[in-house]
């Protein structure tokens, strides 16, 4: 390649970018097999195929595949398979308080493919040794929070110690946008968090964005269960959108 | 692996000069253990990185591999009928069928 594509999709998704990368997997001219293009968000064109045609129709379809976030290949005249590798930032869960939960959770939430970063004041509490391939953040919440680039492919998991770190955290994530926020907690405990972020000019449309307790209902009660119960849910978000979470949510609640 | 690993690796085995292959699933039908978009890397020495089928079809796609880096030299696109699995390991539940780009990784010039 001209260009090192493979660098550049490395930079695009360490910046938190999306591109597609468009390959041409089979073709009637087999000197074409292999050659790609890397198309980015807004149409930029990188690479090319040798042919100046080809290349337009192929930016075409990856811009559309963009737009939809949908993988998969396209017939181009005339007789080009091409595959449309949509690449987006890895959905990145932030864990906020490194207790017992917090364990299993990186785990869980790394098995599945999320990007794990781990937040506690607590230096022995969040330790590398504890989070393996994760990013671990021993610092207090509100600096470290106010530091980091929270954005629409983030989960947030707020698990701390105790309400006034949980009300910490939420007041700073809240005030941007996430794909999840859930919020750890007894009915009575999250009720008072809620209300005091209220009184703190948190919209209410945005405090019913949080879902408490957290975790899909399974009825977990060992660290490790609601663990389970919590990375379940943040699959179901990522995969079918949190309408869909808030449904089973629904559909437990009013079956037991 | 995520996909950011994977290239970062891909940058990684270029660098140090590594011969190796990259196989991605562009196509599913039926019933298949991984999604459209999974890859995996396949060294000459037969080290893998990532995975596109689990124990199933996983060591087809090896061979296709491991015959585009050390045979043909070229990419192209393999069909891997996972129902060829299904007869000879009575646990699996694979079904379907994938189509899987191998390329042959260039050194770094």
């Amino acid at each position: 390649m001209a260009t090192d594509l493979w660098e550049r999709v490395c930079d695009l998704l360490e910046q938190g970018r999306s591109a597609c990368l468009a390959t041409v997997v089979a073709s009637e001219d087999e000197g074409r097999v292999g050659r790609r293009l890397l198309v980015l968000p807004g149409g930029q064109v990188e690479g090319t195929t040798g042919l100046p045609e080809l290349d337009r129709q192929i930016a075409r379809a990856a811009s559309d595949a963009l737009a939809d976030l949908r993988r998969g290949w396209v017939e181009i005249p005339e007789g080009h398979r091409v595959f449309l590798d949509v690449l987006a930032p890895e959905a990145s869960v932030l864990v906020c308080g490194a207790g017992h939960i917090a364990v299993p959770l990186a785990e869980f939430a790394r098995t599945v493919g999320f990007r794990v970063t781990v937040l506690d004041d607590r230096p022995d509490f969040a330790h590398p040794d504890r989070f393996p391939g994760c990013h671990v953040i021993a610092r207090d919440f509100r600096e470290a929070l106010a530091e980091m680039p929270l954005g629409p492919h983030w989960y947030v998991v707020v698990i701390t110690r105790g309400h006034e770190h949980d009300a910490e955290c939420l007041e700073a994530v809240l005030r941007r946008p996430t794909a999840y926020v859930g919020l750890i907690g007894s009915r009575r405990r999250v009720g008072f968090v809620l209300e005091m972020l209220g009184r703190q000019g948190i919209p209410q449309s945005r405090l019913r964005d949080v879902f408490t307790p957290i975790g899909l209902p399974i009825g977990g009660e060992s660290p490790a269960e609601i663990a389970l119960s919590i990375v379940s849910e943040l699959v179901c978000v990522r995969r079918k959108g949190p309408g869909q979470a808030r449904v089973l949510r629904r559909a437990v609640e009013e079956g037991s | 692996m995520t996909d950011r690993e994977i290239f970062e690796k891909v940058v990684e085995l270029r660098s140090a000069g590594v011969e190796a292959c990259l196989a991605t699933v562009v196509g599913a039908g039926g019933s298949t253990p991984r999604e459209v978009g999974a890859k995996m890397i396949v060294c000459a020495d037969g080290t893998t990185y990532g995975s596109v089928g689990g124990g199933c079809g996983e060591s087809q796609v090896k061979s296709a591999a491991l015959r585009a880096l050390l045979v043909t030299g070229r990419p192209e696109l393999v069909e891997v009928d996972l129902t060829d699995d299904l007869g000879t390991r009575g646990g699996d539940v694979c079904g379907g069928r994938m189509w899987i780009f191998v390329e042959p990784l260039q050194k770094k010039g």
